[in-house]
């Protein structure tokens, strides 16, 4: 009986966290090109918010009808506010942290305006679930695990085996560490700084952009204002707490995956606790993916402190330090 | 199209440029021919690196024209430089700590494949290092190989690349006598494969010993270019100072109970690597220790232990008889020791606060300023205006902010306010690095009158000359041990110098 | 060199000026270029307004006339002010040391939760209730930085996003009390916590506003006293400007970092009991705060380092938020306001840099300023002579 019970929890627990972090990973992928290249883009939120907001609109008033299309959309929407946050911090070497606040905020801003019409529209447009059918079907552990839109499988697996080869295999990949590492030296061996920070916050934001996409595409699926709900912020999180790795975030991301999981299923299901009533521990559960963020965070800083090693996890050097050849 | 030794490979003519409205060059002519070293001479200050960085892509020139083996070039970057075949090796490395030797080879180098490994990376290094005859481990990380190791893995990326003018900027600054005999070897065999290398200097013995011709720059101007054969170092240093060098400074022989002692010292660097093995020492009041040594072997950490600010391993620091290891900051300050940091920038100074508030940065907290929690706002004014005054330092204003100032003036400002706070001891910190003649002299007295005041000085400094000038007694530390502590009178250029190279004293006797 | 820097470097070649750096930038003129940037940004916006067919002079009056226009739209001004002026006090402090308290508003809304708790369970005389109720919100708004302050000083974990992720928690635990463990059960329309039943004393003359509005003022200028003319303040600028000068110095730089932190959470929190304390506002909902701590970041970052830049930004950016809020039942949503926010943002971040550069002209070279690199120490020394 408790077994069972058990049981059921753990499916649809991880049955949800999959896909309800798969924005979380887009992000923190989206966030972690920039930073390897050493620009922190604090705009994580907004981007979500915008890259969402244009894929509504791509479907619900422009009639679109592939949700890749809207995707699409969505993320040069979000590369354009990328573009425009990349001249301002590189070109210009505005402060990283002021102008990616303004971004979160923007973003924030402009996404709710511009969906303020088409709030709680239910949209048609969705990505659909890869599932072969067939002897698996009755496995609902096996299904949870394995059945989701491709965007899930892109963003799970595709996108850190990618990053993780370029970063490390390829002659751009090391290139680009350099960048963030130590510009200077990047630079005095004729790797362009300024081009590459753009290119790759451009790009970092796209990839932040299809994961608000994506969440109004198959995860909601509909708009609401805010709907970022702290994601952004989040995925920002997972980046530390992987230690700039690409392999890294996806625990990260599931980590909190099923803290939004445990939340979402204990109000689906009504639990309760002997000393806390239904609706109170929902309550309670809402606050835990944030503090489990959080102390997730605290984990590389404690590790190198009391166990004093892991350099590997240490942020690129030249992090948020904007880069001028004429100034030491 | 290399090799006759009478072409020029680089030609700059007129070249300009100004930062901030100061010019720091003024339309200078510069050639260079092919299969020569050329050594480019001048004071700090004087326009060498502005120069080079021109040349290699790194600042744009404001006026003139750069011409590279008959053909005007325009760099817009370093790789523009590059791929006309100029590399440069810069005085502060340009290298990623935590990547390898053989990846650091191997940055934005278009000839590296799309796809690597670490294995084909370091096969390739290696197949490199042999062609060139230059060796390090390739697959190192930068932070783990000694300063001279990782100035080879520089001059190897730039050769790499087809560089075939070569640039070096103060190459031999912080390497030691073995280390700078070996580079200077690399040079000439180079040159005398065809390439040209221009070696930036300011120490005329290793302009005479390695340049085929050398050009003297001025303030920003050109005073001479002629073959290195007939020259003297007196001349040069004429056309460089534009005065001859006066130098003397009387030493003293002091016997009495010593001030500072420190018996047994082990410390550990920032990176938990032991720094300081079992120290001896002493610094009697009123003569100055001259402490000799390359950077790096633990100079740094040796003066931080003696301030408080780095925790001692084990052993024992007195001052006076009085235990100083236990002392917080403060404390130490209290009793009357002065420390010139050695990086003045990064920690003897607040370049965003006022020049007031940096003239009372070591010592705000005392009665003289403080009251409980207040702080008398106008004695600090006045304590500044003096100390400005005293120290002839030059700012607009006390309320300026003290990133306005030259570094000569910062230094002199740092240099006064430590010596008035050294009742009982000083350590001064390579306190005359990067400045010019003056400013370096206006300190050196300051240190010299704290002396003649009784007061201890320890003199750390990686310029042997500067040791040789200054102290009373000499110590010579290699990897952090005192190889050896000699008396002025039977101070021995020669000797110090392989002591310092880490040879024993036994071997460096023989 | 990208396609976009080489057209503006073409661009300034053909013409007889050229961008130069200063090494170093004076107060003034940074704010000044600051406050350029806001209005400038604030002018495109209206040019964007203009183009999607509002009429921005319209709005523009219109927003004037809501707040000067009668002593209810100053009043309404005022209100809006407390609790962004002390949030942007509590982020101008952080600043001084180059912290990024970005929690503010979780600080805020704990220090306003803990003066409910305090409120509506406490008997007592009203001056004593309302006493315990600033000491409890003061203690809340510390202990809500408390973390990301000790992870900032003794970890060195970067504070942005740990005191943002607080603001979520603190926002869920408000709605959690609201409907929730205080939950007022006979509260009809918006469900809230119950009602605290004292408020400050009113100001002379006003309707609405307390005595709290006078608190903002008395902490800058306390704030002000303190860095002018104290030990503790130049301790902090020292940390601020350089942290490794400060150790040399003597300074325990880790402590004061951590009891830094938690001043400036201490100060959010009292703003949370100030703003719980006007009449009208005395029970909490999930929109008990308005994002009142992002207006008072961007107020800290348009003030810099000034507290009294502080006080005159955030009365600036109250009327501005007020008259938005007014201006909602004119046809602009309240979601604009953040957008503009994030222009303004941008603009200040922009007016930052701008102070750095002058132009000169190409062939003058004039002998003032002073200019970046070791090598040209020299140089500069004679120029000063």
């Amino acid at each position: 009986m408790i077994l069972a019970i058990i049981e059921n929890a753990f499916l649809s627990l991880i049955g949800s966290a999959i896909p309800a972090s798969a924005v979380v990973m887009l992000a923190a992928t989206g966030a972690m090109l920039g930073e390897r290249v050493g620009v922190l883009n604090l705009g994580q939120e907004g981007l979500i918010g915008i890259g969402a907001v244009f894929s509504v609109i791509a479907v619900l008033s422009w009639g679109v009808e592939s949700p890749w299309v809207a995707m699409l959309i969505g993320m040069i929407a979000a590369a354009v506010a990328g573009l425009i946050f990349a001249l301002c911090v590189v070109s210009f070497r505005a402060s990283q942290v002021l102008v990616g606040l303004a971004l979160a905020l923007g973003g924030i801003g402009l996404s709710n305006q511009l969906g303020v019409n088409r709030n709680g529209t239910p949209i048609q447009t969705l990505f659909r679930e890869i599932n072969p059918g067939g002897v698996l079907d009755d496995n609902d552990l096996v299904s949870a695990f394995l059945f989701h839109d491709p965007v899930v499988y892109i963003a799970y697996i595709g996108l850190p085996v990618v990053l993780w080869f370029v970063l490390f295999r390829t002659r751009h990949g090391m290139n680009m560490r350099a960048v963030g590492e130590n510009p200077a030296a990047a630079d005095a061996v004729g790797v362009s700084v300024t081009g590459w920070r753009i290119f790759y916050s451009v790009l970092g934001a796209a990839l932040t952009g299809a994961g608000g996409a994506y969440m109004v595409l198959s995860f909601t699926p509909t708009w609401s204002p805010d709907i970022a709900r702290g994601r952004g912020w989040v995925a920002l999180a997972v980046v530390i707490f992987a230690g700039w790795r690409p392999g890294w975030a996806v625990a990260g991301a599931l980590l909190y995956g099923s803290m939004i999981s445990l939340d979402t299923t204990a109000q689906a299901r009504g639990w309760g606790l002997p000393f806390m009533g239904a609706s109170d521990l929902s309550f309670f559960l809402s606050m835990l993916p944030y503090v489990v963020t959080l102390v997730a965070i605290l984990i590389p800083a404690g590790a190198v402190k009391l166990g004093r090693r892991v350099r590997s996890t240490a942020a690129p050097a030249a992090l948020a330090i904007p880069y001028s050849r004429e100034e030491r | 199209m290399t090799g006759d030794g009478t072409r020029p490979s680089v030609e700059a003519l007129g070249i300009s440029k100004a930062f901030g409205g100061v010019a720091a060059l003024d339309a200078v002519d510069f050639e260079v021919r092919w299969s020569e070293v050329h050594a480019l001479v001048g004071e700090n200050g004087a326009g060498k690196t502005t120069l080079c960085n021109i040349l290699a892509g790194i600042y744009r020139a404001d006026a003139g024209q750069v011409i590279v083996d008959g053909t005007e070039r325009d760099f817009r970057s370093p790789a523009h430089a590059i791929d006309a075949g100029i590399g440069m090796v810069h005085q502060h490395f340009r290298l990623v700590e935590p990547m390898t030797v053989a990846e650091n080879i191997h940055l934005g180098w278009p000839e590296t494949p799309g796809v690597v490994s670490q294995r084909a990376l370091v096969d390739r290094t290696e197949q490199f290092m042999g062609e060139m005859g230059l060796h390090v481990d390739p697959t190192a990380r930068i932070w783990q190989l000694s300063v001279g190791e990782q100035q080879r893995v520089e001059i190897l990326r730039v050769l790499a690349r087809g560089a075939r003018v070569l640039i070096l900027d103060e190459p031999t600054a912080v390497l030691t006598a073995k280390e700078a005999d070996d580079l200077f070897r690399v040079i000439r065999e180079l040159a005398a494969s065809g390439l040209s290398v221009i070696f930036i200097t300011h120490k005329l013995r290793e302009v005479l010993a390695v340049s085929d011709r050398l050009t003297v720059l001025r303030h920003g101007v050109r005073e001479i270019t002629r073959p290195t054969e007939g020259a003297t170092a007196s001349e040069i240093a004429r056309l460089m100072t534009g005065e001859e060098r006066v130098l003397d400074v009387e030493h003293r022989t002091v016997t009495g109970a010593p001030a500072l002692e420190l018996s047994g010292v082990s410390a550990l660097n920032d990176r938990g690597i032991e720094a300081l093995h079992d120290v001896d020492l002493t610094v009697r009041s009123g003569e100055i220790l001259g402490i000799a040594g390359v950077s790096g072997n633990g100079q740094s950490e040796l003066a931080e232990v003696i301030c408080a600010l780095r925790p001692l391993r084990s052993g024992s620091i007195t001052l006076d008889g009085a235990d100083l290891a236990s002392l917080s900051v403060r404390a130490v300050t209290d009793i009357g020791v002065g420390h010139i940091p050695e990086d003045r920038i990064g920690m003897g100074m607040v370049l965003s606060a006022p020049v007031k508030d940096n003239a009372v940065l070591h010592n705000y907290w005392t009665e003289e300023f403080a009251q409980g929690l207040t702080l008398d706002r106008q004695g600090v004014i006045n304590f500044a205006k003096q100390l400005v005054e005293t120290a002839r330092v030059q700012t607009r204003s006390v309320f300026s902010t003290a990133g306005q100032m030259s570094g000569g003036n910062q230094q002199r400002l740092v240099a006064r306010r430590e010596a008035l706070a050294a009742d009982r001891l000083l350590v001064a910190a390579h306190p005359t690095r990067g400045l010019d003649v003056n400013a370096a002299q206006e300190v050196r007295s300051t240190l010299i009158d704290k002396r003649d005041s009784g007061c201890a000085v320890l003199l750390i400094s990686d310029d042997l000359d500067e040791v040789l000038l200054m102290g009373d007694r000499i110590a010579v530390m290699y990897e952090g041990r005192i190889m050896g502590v000699f008396d002025s009178a039977d101070a021995d250029r020669e000797h110090i110098g392989l002591l310092m190279g880490g040879h024993s004293a036994v071997e460096a006797a023989s | 060199m990208t396609p976009l820097g080489s057209i503006a470097s073409t661009v300034l070649r053909v013409t007889p000026w050229r961008l130069e750096r200063r090494l170093e930038v004076e107060a003034r003129r940074a704010a000044l270029t600051r406050i350029g940037g806001a209005v400038g940004a604030m002018v495109l916006v209206g040019i964007v307004l203009l183009l999607t067919g509002r009429n921005a002079f319209w709005i523009f009056w219109q927003g004037l006339d809501a707040i000067f226009g009668r002593q209810r739209g100053i009043e309404g001004a005022a209100l809006r002010a407390i609790p962004i002026l002390m949030t942007a006090l509590g982020v101008a402090l952080s600043l001084r040391m180059k912290v990024w308290n970005i929690g503010s508003d979780g600080q805020f809304l704990m220090g306003a939760l803990a003066a409910v708790g305090v409120g509506i369970h406490m008997d007592g005389p009203a001056w004593l209730v309302l006493i315990v109720m600033a000491a409890a919100a003061t203690l809340a708004g510390a202990a809500w930085i408390l973390v990301p302050a000790l992870a900032r000083a003794y970890w060195d974990v970067n504070e942005i996003i740990t005191t943002l992720l607080l603001n979520f928690v603190a926002l869920q635990l408000v709605t959690w009390s609201a409907l929730g463990f205080w939950r007022d059960k006979e509260a009809a329309v918006i469900q809230s916590t119950r009602e605290v039943a004292h408020t400050l004393p009113g100001l002379p003359g006003a309707n609405s506003v307390t005595i709290a509005l006078l608190v903002p003022l008395v902490i800058a200028a306390a704030l002000w006293w303190v860095f002018r003319s104290t030990t503790i303040g130049y301790e902090i600028d020292t940390i601020g400007g350089n942290p490794r000068a400060a150790g040399y110095a003597g300074i325990a730089v880790r402590r004061r970092i951590l009891i830094v932190m938690l001043f400036t959470g201490a100060i959010a929190g009292l703003g949370g009991m100030l703003q719980l304390s006007a009449p009208g506002a005395q029970a909490m909902n999930a929109g008990f705060s308005a994002q009142f701590g992002l207006s008072g970041f961007i107020v800290a970052a348009l003030a810099g380092a000034s507290f009294w830049g502080v006080i005159g930004g955030g009365l600036f950016i109250a009327s501005m938020f007020y008259a938005g809020i007014v201006l909602q039942t004119k046809g602009l949503s309240v979601y604009i306001i953040f957008a503009i926010y994030g222009v303004i943002l941008t603009g200040i971040a922009l007016g930052e840099i701008a102070a750095r550069y002058r132009v000169v002209r190409r062939e003058a070279v004039d002998g003032d300023g002073a200019q970046a690199g070791d090598d040209h120490d020299a140089a500069t020394e004679r120029a000063a002579t």
